[in-house]
Formats: C-alpha cells, sequence, structure tokens
C-alpha cells in the first residue's frame, strides 16, 4: 500500500515528512483551504527526493492556472478535488499524473465514475461534505464494495492511528494508497511526524506481509510453519495470539525506544567509510551494529523478548548460544530486569568461547553445557527446547535468531527491522535519498540480515545480499553455506532449508565464526532464496579473516568474524561509481580477537 | 479398518504398548524385538526411527537414537527390516519419529511403503494439527495409516475435540509436560486431568505415555485410559547382556 501525506505548508515540516518516505506528498493550491501553501518558496519541493511523488491539489482551478502551477512547483502529480470533467481531467495526462477525487457517502453512485475511467490515473476516495474534503471523518468503507472498476483508487478521509486496523483490513484489489491529513497534525498544514512515524510502520508491515512477509499460519511461501511437539503448543500458541498486540501497544513501544536509545546506545551511526569506497569504487556505508552494547545486533532482539516476557507474566528466561554473543545479551537483559537466566551452550562451544561464558556467568546467569549430540549450537537449541516442554508455563524462551516455529521469525525480524528503519532515515541524510543500490550482510539464522534487509525487501530496485559462511570452501566437508549445501527440510520448529543427509540427519556445519556456524537459515531467508528476492552467497574463512583484517587497518575497525563475512564480498562485487553501498557490521571483534591472534600470529 | 482398529474393538483395557528405537542397540533387530514381544503378550508397537535432533526426548532415547544412527538405520534399511514383518508379526505397529527424515524419503512415499510392510500408523511428534490437516493429511488417509495425536495436560478441551476428530484410532496422552524418560507424578493435577479427559467420553480410546515404567504406573495409568505405553524403560532393557531373553520377564513385570 502506497503513502500520501497531503496539506503540507510549512518548509522544515515538509523536510521533516519527506524524510520519513512517504511515497506522494500533497500541496493545496486552493486558497480557501487552512492548508493552502500560499506563496510556499519552489526550492523547498525542489529539495524533497525524486523518490517523492509531489502532488499538486487543485478544486475547480482554471487548466491556465494549474499549467502554471506543475511548472513552477515541479508538480509530477495532480489532484482534481472538485467538479472537474472526464475531458478537463485528461488534458493533464501528457506531463503529470491525474488523480481525480470524489467525496462519498452512503448513497454515492459508483456509475457516475465509468466516464472517467479511461481519462484518469486514480481515484481518490474521501468523505463527502459540504465543502471539497478536509472533514477529517470518515465515510463507510463497506461501500467500497461497490465500486467495480479497475483504477486503482486512494481512500482518503479521517483516518487515523485508531482506525489503521481497519483500513489494512479493505481487501480491495484496487485500493492503491492511503491519504493520510488533519489527524496527522498539531495545527492545519502542520504534520506531527511522530505519528505519521507510527502510521508508516502500521501500514509497510502491512506491505510486508501481502508480498514478502508471514501469513496468518506462520508460512513465508513454502517455508515456515510451527513444526513443534504439542508440548509446545500452548507455550507457541501464547505467544502467537500476543505477540503483535504487546509490540504495538503504546507503553511497550515506550520502553523499547527508551531503552534502544538510552541503554543500547541507539540509533546506530551509518558511517560513510571513505578508504573503503575509494577502494572498492562506490559509496560504502557501515551500519555500525558493533557500536551497540554488548557488541552485536542480539541485542536489539534481547531487549524486545524480554520486555515482551515481563508482559505476559514470565518468571524465568531461557536461551540458546553459539558464540555466546546471544547468550551475553540475553543474560543482560535478564541482569536489567531481575529475571533469572538460563543459557544453554554446546560443551564444545563452551570451550572455545570461554570469555563469553565467564560475562554471562558475571551478569548472574546460569550456563548449562548441552552434552549430546555434536555439543553445539544445534544442539543447545535442542536442550533449551527441551526444558521449555518441562516449564511450559512460567518460562520465556529468547530465540535468538530469525528462526524456531513461528511466531519467532517474524518477531525476532520485527525487532531487529530497527536497523534498516535507522538506516532509511540515515541515507537520506546521507545521499539525499533513502535507497541504496545494494545491501549485504552476514547469514548465520539470518537476524541481522533480516533486520538490515526489512524495510527495504517491498523497494525491488534494492538488491539484497546474503553472505554465508563456506568455511574451508563449500566442496570441503566443512562449510555452513547452507543454501547452497542445504535441502528442504524441517528443522527447530520451522519448515525451510538446512543441512542434512540424504536420510534427513542434520549435518554439524563447520565455521571459523561461531556465529555463523549454524545448519539452516530462517525460514523467510529460505523463502527470499528461492523467489530470488536475495541473492545468497559465501565466503571462506580466509576471505573472512583478509577482510576483518584490511577493514581493521583501512577503518580502524576490528569487526567480528560474522561480519568480516560481509566485508569480505565487496571483493567479488563490481559497483557503479554513484552507487550507495550498505553493509551490516553486526558486531565488534574484541571476542576474536583469539581467533584473529591465532590465524595471523599477532 | 486397520489392525489397530481392530484391536480397539476387541480390547478396551490394560492395553500394553512396547516403543523401542529401530536400529539399537544393532541392525536386523526390529522384527526379532518384535516377534519376541508378541509371544510376550504385547497388544501393539511403536518402533521409532531415529532423528539427529529429538528434542521430544529424555537421554534414555536420545542416546538409544545416536546408537542407531551410528549403526547406520536409516529409513531405507528399517524398510529392509521390516519386509518380513508381517510374515512373523500380527499386532499393530505403529512408526514414530521426528519429520524431517519423512519429509527427505518423501511423505507420500514414506506413507505408501509403510502401509505395503504392514504399518498401520505413524506418531510424528513434531507434526502438529494445523500442518497435518492443512498439507499432508491425505496421504495418509489415501493409505489408511492412522496418525496418532498427542495432548497434554495443557491441551485445551476444544482442541482435544478438533484432535478426536481428526484421529481414527487412539488418542496418546502425555503423562505430563515432559519429554520421555521422566517418572509418572501423580499430582492432584494431572489426576484431574486424566479425569477430565475420560468425562469427556471421546469417539477415539485413549492411551496414557511417557513416565510409565512399572507395574504400579501402568495400572495406574489403566485406571484413566484404555492402556498404556512403556519406552525409556524397554530401551534401557536393549542396552543390556542377552535382552532378548529378558523380554518376557520384563513384559510380565508390567503386565501380568
Ligand atoms: C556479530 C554477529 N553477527 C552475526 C551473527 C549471526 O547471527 P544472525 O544471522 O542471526 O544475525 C552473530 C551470531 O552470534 C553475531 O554474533
Amino acid at each position: 500500500m502506497k503513502i500520501k501525506v497531503c496539506g503540507l505548508k510549512q518548509p522544515e515540516n515538509i523536510a521533516a515528512v519527506a524524510a520519513l518516505g512517504a511515497n506522494y506528498l500533497g500541496f493545496i493550491c486552493y486558497g480557501r483551504s487552512p492548508r493552502y501553501i500560499g506563496a510556499l518558496p519552489v526550492e523547498v519541493l525542489a529539495a524533497i527526493p525524486a523518490s517523492i511523488h509531489k502532488t499538486g491539489v487543485f478544486v475547480n482551478e482554471t487548466a491556465q492556472n494549474i499549467n502554471l502551477l506543475i511548472d513552477k512547483y515541479g508538480f509530477d502529480t495532480v489532484q482534481l478535488h472538485g467538479d472537474e470533467s472526464p475531458e478537463f481531467s485528461n488534458a493533464f495526462r501528457n506531463k503529470v499524473t491525474v488523480i481525480k477525487a470524489f467525496g462519498v457517502d452512503n448513497e454515492f453512485d459508483f456509475g457516475q465514475l465509468e466516464n472517467y475511467a479511461n481519462n484518469v490515473d486514480y481515484f481518490m476516495f474521501d468523505t463527502k461534505t459540504s465543502g471539497y474534503g478536509g472533514s477529517g471523518k470518515t465515510f463507510n468503507w463497506d461501500i467500497l464494495n461497490n465500486y467495480r472498476l479497475n483504477v486503482p483508487f486512494f481512500l482518503s478521509g479521517g483516518i487515523s492511528l485508531d482506525n489503521l486496523d481497519e483500513v489494512k483490513k479493505i481487501s480491495h484489489p484496487q485500493f492503491y494508497a492511503v491519504d493520510l491529513n488533519s489527524r496527522f497534525e498539531t495545527e492545519p498544514g502542520i504534520k506531527n511526524t511522530d505519528k505519521l512515524e507510527q502510521a508508516f510502520d502500521i501500514i509497510k508491515n502491512k506491505t510486508l506481509q501481502m508480498k514478502y512477509g508471514v501469513n496468518e499460519h506462520g508460512y513465508y511461501g513454502d517455508f515456515g510453519g510451527a513444526y513443534i511437539p504439542e508440548m509446545l503448543y500452548p507455550n507457541v500458541e501464547e505467544l502467537r495470539q500476543q505477540y503483535i498486540n504487546i509490540i504495538n501497544d503504546a507503553d511497550f513501544k515506550a520502553e523499547f525506544d527508551d531503552l534502544m536509545k538510552n541503554y543500547v546506545g541507539r540509533p546506530s551511526p551509518l558511517y560513510h567509510a571513505k578508504r573503503y569506497s575509494e577502494k572498492y569504487g562506490a559509496n560504502i556505508f557501515f551500519k555500525r551494529e558493533d557500536l551497540n552494547h554488548t557488541g552485536s545486533h542480539k541485542i536489539n532482539n534481547a531487549i524486545g523478548q524480554i520486555l515482551l516476557a515481563k508482559r505476559l507474566g514470565k518468571k524465568r528466561i531461557i536461551a540458546e548460544t553459539g558464540a555466546g554473543q546471544h547468550g551475553v545479551a540475553t543474560a543482560t537483559v535478564c541482569a536489567l530486569m531481575g529475571i533469572e537466566c538460563v543459557v544453554y551452550m554446546g560443551e564444545i562451544d563452551m570451550a572455545r568461547q570461554a570469555p563469553n561464558v565467564s560475562r554471562m556467568k558475571m551478569l548472574g546467569a546460569t550456563v548449562m553445557p548441552a552434552s549430546s549430540g555434536s555439543k553445539t549450537l544445534k544442539d543447545a537449541t535442542n536442550e533449551a527446547l527441551r526444558d521449555w516442554i518441562a516449564n511450559p508455563v512460567d518460562t520465556h524462551y529468547i530465540i535468538g535468531s530469525v528462526v524456531g516455529p513461528y511466531p519467532y521469525p517474524d518477531m525476532v525480524a520485527r525487532f531487529q527491522s530497527i536497523i534498516s528503519k535507522e538506516t532509511k532515515k540515515q541515507l537520506v541524510e546521507h545521499t539525499g535519498k533513502e535507497l541504496p543500490e545494494y545491501v549485504l550482510a552476514c547469514v548465520g539464522g539470518g537476524s541481522n540480515a533480516m533486520g538490515m534487509f526489512y524495510h527495504f525487501l517491498d523497494d525491488e530496485q534494492v538488491k539484497l545480499v546474503a553472505v554465508e559462511a563456506a568455511g574451508k570452501g563449500v566442496d570441503s566437508g566443512h562449510s555452513a553455506a547452507t543454501t547452497f549445501l542445504g535441502q528442504e527440510g524441517v528443522l527447530h520448529g520451522s519448515r525451510t532449508i538446512l543441512m542434512q543427509t540424504p536420510d534427513g540427519q542434520v549435518i554439524e556445519p563447520y565455521s571459523i565464526s561461531a556465529g555463523l556456524d549454524y545448519p539452516g537459515i530462517g525460514p523467510q531467508h529460505a523463502h527470499l532464496y528461492k523467489i530470488n528476492r536475495a541473492q545468497y552467497v559465501s565466503v571462506t574463512d580466509d576471505e573472512a579473516m583478509q577482510a576483518g583484517l584490511l577493514c581493521s587497518q583501512m577503518e580502524g575497525i576490528i569487526p567480528a568474524i560474522e561480519s568480516s563475512h560481509a566485508l569480505a564480498q565487496l571483493e567479488k562485487m563490481k559497483f557503479n561509481p554513484s552507487d550507495n553501498v550498505v553493509i551490516c557490521l553486526s558486531g565488534r571483534g574484541d571476542k576474536d580477537l583469539d581467533t584473529f591472534i591465532k590465524y595471523f600470529g599477532y | 479398518m486397520n489392525r489397530l482398529n481392530q484391536l480397539f474393538v476387541s480390547k478396551k483395557d490394560n492395553l500394553l504398548s512396547i516403543y523401542y528405537t529401530a536400529g539399537y542397540p544393532a541392525l536386523n533387530t526390529t522384527v526379532d524385538i518384535a516377534e519376541a514381544l508378541e509371544k510376550a503378550g504385547v497388544d501393539f508397537l511403536e518402533v521409532g526411527f531415529p532423528y539427529s535432533d529429538p528434542v521430544a526426548d529424555g537421554p534414555t532415547i536420545q542416546h538409544s537414537s545416536e546408537q542407531a544412527l551410528e549403526n547406520g538405520m536409516t529409513l531405507n534399511v528399517l524398510f529392509e527390516e521390516l519386509a518380513e514383518l508381517r510374515k512373523r508379526v500380527t499386532i499393530p505397529i505403529l512408526l514414530m519419529g521426528y519429520f524431517n527424515p519423512i519429509v527427505q524419503y518423501g511423505i507420500e512415499k514414506f506413507c505408501k511403503k509403510a502401509a505395503e510392510l504392514g504399518v498401520d500408523g505413524i506418531i510424528v511428534p513434531d507434526l502438529p494439527m494445523y500442518e497435518y490437516e492443512a498439507l499432508y493429511s491425505a496421504h495418509f488417509i489415501n493409505n489408511n495409516l492412522s496418525n496418532i495425536f498427542l495432548v497434554t495436560p495443557q491441551t485445551s478441551e476444544a482442541r482435544i475435540r478438533k484432535i478426536d476428530a481428526l484421529s481414527n484410532s487412539f488418542i496418546y496422552l502425555l503423562s505430563s509436560s515432559s519429554i520421555t524418560g521422566g517418572s509418572l507424578q501423580l499430582t492432584n493435577n494431572i489426576e484431574d486431568y486424566y479425569k477430565r479427559v475420560k468425562a469427556m467420553e471421546l469417539k477415539n480410546p485413549t492411551i496414557i505415555g511417557f513416565g510409565i515404567s512399572d507395574r504400579a504406573t501402568f495400572t495406574k495409568a489403566c485406571e484413566y485410559a484404555n492402556g498404556a505405553i512403556v519406552g525409556s524403560k524397554f530401551v534401557k532393557l536393549l542396552g543390556e547382556e542377552d535382552y532378548m531373553g529378558k523380554i518376557p520377564g520384563f513384559v510380565e513385570s508390567i503386565r501380568s
């Protein structure tokens, strides 16, 4: 669904709203409206990013004046909001896109639109008033079922945060865009950007849900679902029923936003890496998740889930961890909230990530060794699931990536989506537009990548690149390149792609980076892979280690070995000099110093 | 009507079922063990096929699965071993295991092959009701295989009713929310749960499993359900010397 914000008139406010990334901005050129633009300087409109359609709104204006203002302000769309005829409307179509607006009430006769159908690009249905719109009231949207032409329409009139849920339920095939106006203002013509931002979030989630998002049963195309034993059904079902309501609750949002800002240190910077840009011949940006408290993106999800667990009345938290980053993030938020924390970790991982074991213990968590199976991340996940089976009522399981049964993949993606949400805004500041040409991230289970892709999924022109760990090479028998080596199957509660034997036994992966050492990927990644929305590539241990060293010495940033995989992919890509490229620097390399030291002999 | 349905028509109380993992302690024992259990008077069997990540199982069955995988047990091998099943064994047999090996084998092919070999039903703990009903049930129904659903003390009455409607042989009542290998606990809550389910007068018989390990727990379970299943305790026996010779005594010790 597209978004139009209408009735702007004040320069700073226009710039602030433009930065939110609407699809259309509307400027009222009708003297009797309180939102009339008057003598608004042309530069204000010229500064709006080209990706946003600038719409002039007219009421029974002369063709001559409309043409004059189109030229003056560079409108690419006009909205005719009076009694303009089909022929009159059609006359502008060689220059601009034409929207014809109608006031609708219960008696509205959709038959009168037939003459317009071939003469305009869009209809707009607004609430019928004695004047020409602007009443702030809604009309009975059920009446839209009577509209049968195939011209797409904008819905206008009284749309607010309170009725967006209703708007989202409208499933008319021609429903194209919403028009937001008076209910998002501090005074006529001045928009409240906080409210607009909330509305954009709600509306865009809906768009994601339609195309790349999850359906009501937890599926992304063929992948996802909740393949869990009945013993886990009540826990997972409780989450499924509550998670959307809880995370959309104003109180939850306020607490989440506050912790993100004041505890985690967000927004994380979008850093323009100048020496990298020179080297690779494009504008390279690092999204600095490594600067978050606890050193990686994992904290975003841990904060979200601990707030959720509190609202579900849970008294005890369990988690699994591989490298220990998610375990540390979970131990941290449990300390913050004063909740008991048990982290399962494979015995082998405990030995190779000893400093993180100590960190978790110091934070007050109990670290339980997983000694079954291959004694690594997948077995830690099994042990956590077994614990949850035995403790169905008082315990919440904080899964660390976009894996597991529905709703986890969607829930974790939403908490991590703050990464791309911030990036879009920051890109406007750096480049004047919110869309880059490329977005890159490494994939273990896929949470930093999903967070980095999330708000770009529907912008099909943005190329998404997911980098898996090839280990010692995809053909070496020591690899974690899941999409390359895996087949479809079921792992840890979701249908996805996983590395397995022909008999369906899960294969233990290998990567030098413990955080990428997982035999599956989240189901949404499996879907994006299968439908080719994102490109999945892999990078070897050696390539990643070299990239980690290069980044340290060229940019003064020691990246996590996980993130170094994404950096290494730059070597294999060809860019145009004007390309903007964002890489998710998911974590910092402190935890990996031992491995770097052993590898390079420093 | 498959063998399971016939069994439940002819016998309504004190049904005893035994679970064991195919390929444990060694390959080529599946049918021998089945035959010995039938001779010892067991009513029906659950033959587990091993999986690398058995999340619903405790240490005993985890260990038997690991050992079976090491021995080379796969679905293909199991189906080869079962080729002579119906020449030697007449009691109903269920296959029990996790969903991923079935997906790899091919769900339709799996159901067909199992039915061909004389298998009567399937228990797949990680194949829940929605996914079964919406995506896969046709393959089970077309091959006359019963799919067995689990019910726990937390399962709501509405969901139990739905499970009853989708089932056509029996419903597997878990003695508690736990993984396999625990011990049956009879707190008030659990008794209430058994009574609650019994009072629902379901169309399918109920069999209690998880934590049934001796005569006392078996007898107790049979007060509330049509029978009970012994798993981990029997798998432990298979880890002992001369386990074949001990099978009659084991069954006797649970139900004479
Ligand atoms: C820094 C860092 N990046 C990436 C990952 C991989 O996880 P995901 O794919 O869920 O982002 C990890 C996991 O531990 C990590 O610590």
